[in-house]
């Protein structure tokens, strides 16, 4: 992916671009709200990583002025503010996503690739997805494994299907208890791990593939790679 | 008011009803106070009100004062006519020497008549009570005039007591005995208005000293208005002044009269409040972000220390436990900026009516599997569903900080309820009841005040901040915290919370002796409940 970073933290920047690029990502990196827009006019990236406190021109602002010419790349806020108004404000400016400083890179990677990802297959609603043997109907919401029908609680169904729409990549907790449980906080108790136990031992159960797997560090993905 | 003559008098104890009458005061600080003093608001509409006043007694006054002495004046001229005429009469059908003796009766009368008959061309006095025709006789023809003569004073017991300036009001008519006599007469009819002329200037006068009074009295009616009003508006000013200095704890002196002023500095002061209590809340989160970050950032700083002179092996474990230590403060610092935010009102969000059953009901499906791994069997005890003015989020949370404490806390428990209702004074409640030890009745005063503070022990592991963060949330929500017995001993088959719990018993010990786990109840209790 090609990444455009605008972000005014000179080091913080510099070890973000070299995470990205370790993990196979073209960054450009730009420290000021004017460079961001123009650079992003030239267009070319697939995501847009804003730090939403610049100093000459906020994020907020930048978006807006990029939406505002019609440009659809996704786009990332990263902020120290991070309640709910904020989020709010951010998503109306035409963020994708929102991250709150302090933020871990696999969290970042993760969501970054994610957003990647949605760009690439756009408007067309996929309701079938599938990952080895295991296959989901988004309408009928069944859950099929070989053929074999597996059944699970809704919430069950949304989690994995949220896994296996972003089929491949990692999925991190904190994304799971937004996407799935639409909740903005980080409970102290591992609820989430719990879930993903559960519903591995539908998924997996019996079946010499592991497909649902856990990423040290950084959270899930359903993969039949590996 | 006069003005202070000597130039060189320090003091300014102006005459003024004495604003100004501390010594200290120079004439530069008095004046400038009654330069505030005629600018206020109160001065100002005094003055338009004074002035509307003024204008519109002194056209009532020239109009009472015209109507009444055109009156008078007319019923002198009337008079004057009337006898002119009944003398005109007399003259032509008697003669000059009937006008005479008449003239002469009359004038005998002593009253406020003065009558005249001169013989012209010699000019001789014939009859009459006046000396000598006025010169202003002359000049007025056959109009009426006013005159002054010299009378005799007459005192109550009609004796003589010199003599007096008098007004009068006349007119001068020239009878001829026949169109072609050389001979003719001139009689002089006026009366004496000196008491009327008297009256008309003691009503001037007295009119015009009820003008000044007025004004006066408006005058000074109005600086006293302003100068209590500025007084108090002072008072304000002071209290600002002295917390723009930097004293938080300064408050206006409220005067108990319950009037618009004291509303708005009641108002103001609430207000002053709530930024101090803001403030020392900061204050207290950043002493705590200092506690809280200062000993993890010491042990890295060690570890890193001893870390550059170790083994591979030791390295790699200094790295994997730096990266906790770094973990765990983020969160620490998470929470505690969390909690400011929400503590100063910003974090809030939109406010909406939420349905607590709603929230708890997804929280349950959240935390269920945890539970039940963790060895807990949780249960969802909602007796009524009240909705509250709130956020889902904050709310959401506060529930799963709760629920995170017991998980954590209600070491060897096996239940965990999340109990919704409305207590009895019809408060909507939300709260996270356990069976695991629990905290004993005493300690529970000092337990809360440690989450309303945000001070704690640091024995346990963790940021410890959830509570804060729940307590924060419920003030947000103006709701309160309470701590009370949580489930039954393990051995109880009842779960307790069906009784209502209202504000004042939900904390009251519930003593319950043979058992020494009572377990805990963490509640939140709203101010009201629709629904």
């Amino acid at each position: 992916m090609r990444l455009l970073l605008i972000e005014d933290d000179v080091e913080a920047a510099a070890q973000l671009a070299k995470f990205l690029r370790n993990a196979g990502h073209v960054v450009d990196h730009v420290m000021d709200g004017g460079d961001g827009v123009s650079m992003a006019a030239a267009g070319g990236y697939d995501v847009y990583v804003i730090d939403r406190m610049l100093p000459t021109m906020g994020g907020t602002e930048i978006l807006t002025r990029r939406r505002d010419d019609g440009d659809e790349t996704p786009a990332l806020f990263l902020s120290a503010l991070g309640e709910v108004g904020d989020r709010l404000t951010g998503f109306k400016a035409g963020a994708d996503d929102y991250l709150v400083k302090p933020y871990s890179y696999e969290e970042l990677l993760a969501r970054l690739e994610v957003l990647g990802k949605r760009r690439g297959t756009p408007s067309n609603v996929t309701t079938r997805y599938a990952v080895g043997g295991l296959e989901i109907d988004v309408l009928t919401r069944t859950a099929r494994r070989d053929g074999r029908k597996i059944d699970l609680q809704p919430r069950e169904f949304r989690l994995l299907e949220y896994l296996m729409r972003h089929g491949g990549q990692v999925v991190t907790r904190t994304m799971l208890l937004e996407n799935v449980w639409e909740y903005h906080f980080d409970p102290q108790t591992n609820v989430i791990d719990v879930h993903i136990s559960r519903l591995r031992a539908k998924i997996d159960k019996g079946f010499e593939k592991k497909l649902l797997k856990t990423i040290r560090g950084a959270g899930y993905k359903i993969t039949d790679a590996g | 008011m006069n003005a202070p003559s000597d130039k060189n008098e320090k003091t300014s104890r102006s005459k003024i009803g004495g604003w100004t009458r501390q010594p200290h005061r120079d004439k530069s600080a008095g004046r400038i106070f009654v330069t505030r003093l005629l600018r206020t608001t109160a001065f100002r509409y005094t003055g338009v009100f004074l002035l509307v006043f003024a204008v519109s007694v002194g056209m009532l006054a020239t109009l009472f004062y015209q109507a009444t002495f055109s009156v008078v004046d007319r019923q002198t001229d009337e008079i004057i006519d009337q006898d002119i005429s009944v003398l005109t009469e007399v003259f032509v059908s008697d003669g000059p020497g009937t006008l005479r003796r008449l003239i002469r009766e009359r004038a005998a009368w002593r009253d406020d008549g003065i009558y005249m008959m001169i013989g012209a061309p010699s000019g001789a006095l014939l009859a009459g009570n006046l000396t000598a025709l006025p010169l202003e006789a002359l000049r007025a023809g056959e109009g009426f005039f006013n005159f002054t003569y010299e009378r005799t004073k007459v005192d109550a017991a009609r004796r003589e007591v010199g003599e007096e300036t008098r007004q009068a009001r006349g007119k001068l008519r020239r009878f001829k005995v026949s169109p072609y006599a050389n001979t003719s007469f001139l009689v002089f009819v006026a009366r004496d208005i000196s008491s009327r002329e008297a009256l008309r200037q003691r009503s001037q006068e007295q009119l015009t000293r009820i003008g000044g009074i007025t004004i006066m009295l408006g005058l000074i009616i109005g600086l006293v208005f302003s100068r209590s009003l500025l007084m108090r508006v002072d008072v304000l000013n002071r209290t600002a002044r002295a917390i723009r200095d930097g004293d938080l704890s300064k408050r206006i002196t409220l005067r108990g009269s319950g009037d618009e002023l004291d509303h708005l500095s009641e108002n103001l002061n609430a207000m002053l409040d709530q930024i101090e209590r803001l403030m020392s809340g900061m204050r207290e989160v950043s002493d705590n972000i200092a506690h809280d970050l200062r000993s993890p950032l010491t042990r890295i700083r060690t570890r890193l220390n001893n870390a550059l002179q170790a083994s591979p092996a030791e390295k790699d474990e200094a790295l994997r436990a730096t990266l906790e230590d770094a973990e765990r403060m983020v969160t620490t610092f998470n929470s505690l900026l969390s909690i400011a935010r929400i503590e100063s009102g910003e974090g809030i969000g939109a406010m909406e009516m939420v349905n607590l059953a709603a929230i708890a009901e997804e929280m349950v499906e959240l935390y269920e599997p945890a539970a039940q791994d963790a060895g807990y069997a949780l249960i969802l005890d909602v007796l009524s569903a009240p909705n509250v003015r709130g956020s889902r989020a904050l709310i959401s949370q506060a529930l799963a900080n709760m629920l995170d404490n017991a998980l954590k806390y209600a070491v060897g428990g096996s239940r965990i309820a999340i109990c919704v209702g409305v207590t009895k004074t019809g408060c909507a409640k939300l709260g996270v009841a356990d069976d695991g030890p629990g905290i004993p009745p005493p300690d529970r005063e000092d337990v809360l005040k440690r989450f309303i503070r945000l001070e704690r022990s640091r024995t346990t592991t963790g940021s410890g901040l959830g509570l804060s963060l729940v307590s924060a949330i419920a003030r947000a929500h103006h709701a309160s915290l309470h701590l009370g017995d949580g489930l039954a001993a393990p051995q109880g088959l009842e779960i307790e919370t069906s009784a209502d719990v209202s504000p004042g018993d939900a904390s009251k010990d519930v003593a319950s002796p043979g058992s020494a786990r009572r377990g805990l109840k963490i509640q939140l209790i709203f101010e009201t409940a629709n629904g």
